[in-house]
């Protein structure tokens, strides 16, 4: 017998045995059926024995808890919510203070925020075995069910209405299908079409992509055919290559390159003439992706031109190359060349709209872009578009202010996802329990809002500081994910900028590197600060109007 | 109280140096028996230390040419056994028939709590680091879940649900890569 194999109450006897939380009930049922069972007993003695070994290779050490001692201070640098003192018990005080100090710093606590923002499809599809390429006009059989472009694809059925998508399997495999279309994924090597209007690309590394049809299994030899289902029935056209045909558990044959057949339900196939059905098209479908990606790029160009107009703009940068590469524009009307931005290593990448707009990518760690921008205000909203390709730091800058001074501003995201967003209240006061930060403030977060899933896509982040309603809210692609008071002793009216950086931090007051590098791996596409706090609807609009793709 | 009385033996002895050294090899198979006995891996150390006091003291009945683990589990089940009784009765310890079959059978399970041990060696090994130090933090000595969890502002349950995910996954993990030991 194995573990997996106990029921649901003889399992959560034994965790919270382990655990120590057992009532006398429970402890007394376990050992009712322990007495019974010698297989039950058998599992309980390998789970002792693995928390033993767990124990014994996971808890700290003695020699750990000293090289942890040693970082100064590790306590929460900007936490103060989390460093009033804690009392321990007896055993190990230090190893135990040592251990959450070190955690906490680290923000690996990430189990704290109860409520997971990250959608489940999203965690669930951090495995897969195809990718969304391009989106044409979709429409979908289920709305809720619906697929962007780079969403990942595991085993499953895809419902394509109508419109048109490409699948890129993880073998090499492309798939390009037009709707009504059911697809049901299997793997990276093998998926099955009911339904749909599909064009098959199988290059060499591919060879042996499986295709089911009604009746019928497709083996790709390194090729190019075409595969219509309708009402249960299947036509098949080689337009390259050859592929292997097998009807039920025949055995195969093997179609050339011009070779069209109608696979009958009943027999083996059927030749018939080619050139009487359509397949999709990968070119003309190419094209009519980069006519939508061009016209959605020429909207949010006006969507720009207009934002650009908002007086409450401090400062926004589309990133854009320019003539003289070392400086990114501020885009506010009317133009204030004072506030263009510096650009410092981070290097032009591809942006949103890939091959039409750039983005600067801040993966090197000495990356940043300088700003000056003297001034006081009374409320932030920042808004950016970000792609994340890891959150390697314990805080990842967004936007900082250089010497975190009173009123100035950091907007970040710590290592588990969540965002981050502090003003320096009194930078003459010492901030409780953390003698070593730089002054009183406090720091609001949202609940994880970024996970590896979510490399490598572009998301909408915007953060608003709001003095007068006293609330910090954070928003991602649009929606709030998080709104939290800003009580009496944290309150502070009049904020500054002055020096800044985009994408790193300036001037860390402590050397640590841990504590000091910030850079964000990844790129920014827009940036955007206003002087006042935006409101919900204003934050989904600007999400709406500069998104790329629907 | 009488073996309290005893003299130990000066440390030259060929005897002592036998002790020492049979002792350290079984140390760790000494562990995990006695922790599959009693409730935390606290009471565990404090009879290992007991067991190695008494296994001591004893040693001179001990026949070098025997199996000298069967010899200190027997001990060592005394020894929990006497742990047991000591302790208060809110504890949740073991019936004393459920301490008894539980020593029994683990005696003849020595090699397969090397086994585990070795795979799970291996399965923390290729976990993610973020798993593993979340394992570190929740098995550090002395850190109480409820505090822990209080302080960060999280419920205890949250906490303790992780760590119920995560010590399933390292029991499966652990029973895939034993299993085909134990077909043999």
């Amino acid at each position: 017998m194995k573990f997996s194999d106990l029921g649901p109450d003889e399992k959560n006897w034994i965790d919270s045995y382990l655990d120590g939380t057992i009532d006398a009930k429970d402890f007394e049922s376990l050992q009712n059926r322990m007495a019974e069972s010698s297989e039950l007993r058998a599992v309980m003695r390998r789970c002792l024995s693995v928390d033993s070994g767990l124990a014994s290779e996971c808890g700290a050490n003695g020699e750990e808890a000293d090289a942890w001692l040693s970082l100064e201070n590790p306590t929460v640098p900007e936490v103060e919510s989390q460093s009033k003192i804690l009392s321990f018990p007896r055993l190990a005080p230090i190893a135990a203070a040592a251990a959450l100090a070190f955690f906490l710093g680290l923000g690996l606590m990430s189990w704290q925020s109860g409520s997971d923002w990250i959608p489940r499809e999203e965690s669930a599809s951090a495995q897969g075995f195809a990718v969304i390429g391009n989106l044409f006009d979709p429409t979908w059989k289920d709305p809720k069910a619906g697929k962007r472009e780079g969403d990942l694809l595991g085993a499953e059925v895809f419902h394509l209405a109508s419109g048109t998508a490409e699948i890129q399997f993880f073998s090499g495999a492309v798939m390009t299908v037009e709707g009504p279309a059911e697809i049901s994924v299997k793997s990276a090597w093998e998926a099955t079409c009911r339904e749909g209007a599909v064009r098959m690309k199988v290059p060499p590394a591919a060879r042996g992509f499986k295709l089911h049809a009604p009746s019928s299994e497709i083996i790709d030899l390194g090729t190019e055919f075409g595969l219509r289902v309708r009402d249960g029935v299947g036509h098949v056209e080689v337009f390259d290559g050859e592929i292997a045909v097998r009807h039920n558990e025949e055995e195969e044959q093997l179609m050339k390159k011009g070779a069209s057949f109608s696979l009958d339900p009943d027999g083996p196939p059927v030749a018939t003439t080619s050139g009487q059905l359509t397949f999709p098209d990968v070119k003309k479908f190419g094209s009519r992706v980069f006519d939508e990606v061009r016209s959605d790029f020429d909207r949010w160009k006006d969507h720009r031109d207009s934002l650009a107009k908002d007086e409450r703009l401090i400062a926004y940068y589309s990133f854009d190359r320019e003539q003289n590469q070392g400086l990114i524009p501020n885009l506010t009307v009317p133009r204030n060349p004072e506030f263009d931005g510096a650009v410092v290593l981070a290097e032009p990448v591809d942006g949103r709209w890939p091959g039409m707009k750039s983005a600067l990518e801040f993966r090197r760690p000495g990356s940043r872009v300088r700003v000056n921008i003297p001034g006081e205000f009374s409320a932030f909203t920042f808004s950016a578009w970000v792609r994340i390709d890891s959150l390697d730091r314990v805080y990842n800058a967004l936007f900082m202010g250089d010497g975190y001074e009173t009123g100035e501003p950091h907007w970040q995201i710590r290592e588990d996802g969540a965002l981050m967003l502090s003003v320096m209240v009194d930078d003459s006061k010492p901030n409780p329990g953390a003698p070593n930060d730089a002054g009183l403030h406090r720091v609001y977060f949202s609940p994880p809002v970024w996970e590896m899933a979510m490399a490598g896509k572009w998301i909408h982040l915007a953060s608003v500081f709001d003095p007068e309603a006293r609330v910090v809210s954070h928003y991602v692609n649009g929606k709030q994910v998080s709104t939290q008071e800003i009580i009496d002793k944290f309150l502070v009216k009049t904020l500054r900028i002055g020096n800044g950086e985009i994408g790193n931090w300036g001037q860390p007051f402590r050397e640590d590197p841990w504590f000091a590098i910030r850079h964000l791996n990844g790129r920014m596409d827009e940036f955007a600060i206003f002087q006042a706090a935006l409101g919900e609807a204003e934050i989904a609009a600007i999400f709406e109007g500069s998104r790329a793709g629907r | 109280m009488a073996a309290a009385e005893n003299t130990p033996r000066s440390p030259d002895d060929a005897h002592y140096e036998l002790f020492v050294q049979r002792f350290a090899q079984f140390e760790p198979d000494l562990r995990r028996f006695i922790r599959s006995l009693l409730p935390t891996t606290t009471d565990a150390d404090e009879v290992l230390q007991q067991t190695a006091m008494v296994i001591w003291k004893k040693f001179d009945q001990y026949d070098p040419d025997t199996h000298f683990m069967k010899w200190a589990c027997v001990i060592a089940r005394f020894e929990s056994l006497a742990y047991r009784r000591k302790m208060a009765r809110d504890r949740l310890v073991f019936r004393e028939d459920i301490l008894d079959l539980m020593a029994e059978e683990g005696m003849e399970e020595i090699d397969t709590r090397k086994a585990e041990h070795e795979a799970l060696e291996f399965c923390l090994a290729a976990m993610p680091e973020k798993q593993r130090n979340f394992l570190t933090l929740a098995y550090t000595p002395g850190v109480k879940v409820k505090e822990l969890a209080e302080e960060a502002g999280s419920s205890a349950a949250s906490f303790y649900m992780r760590l119920k995910r995560l010590r399933h996954q390292v029991m499966e993990c652990v029973e895939s890569k034993i299993e085909p030991l134990e077909g043999v």
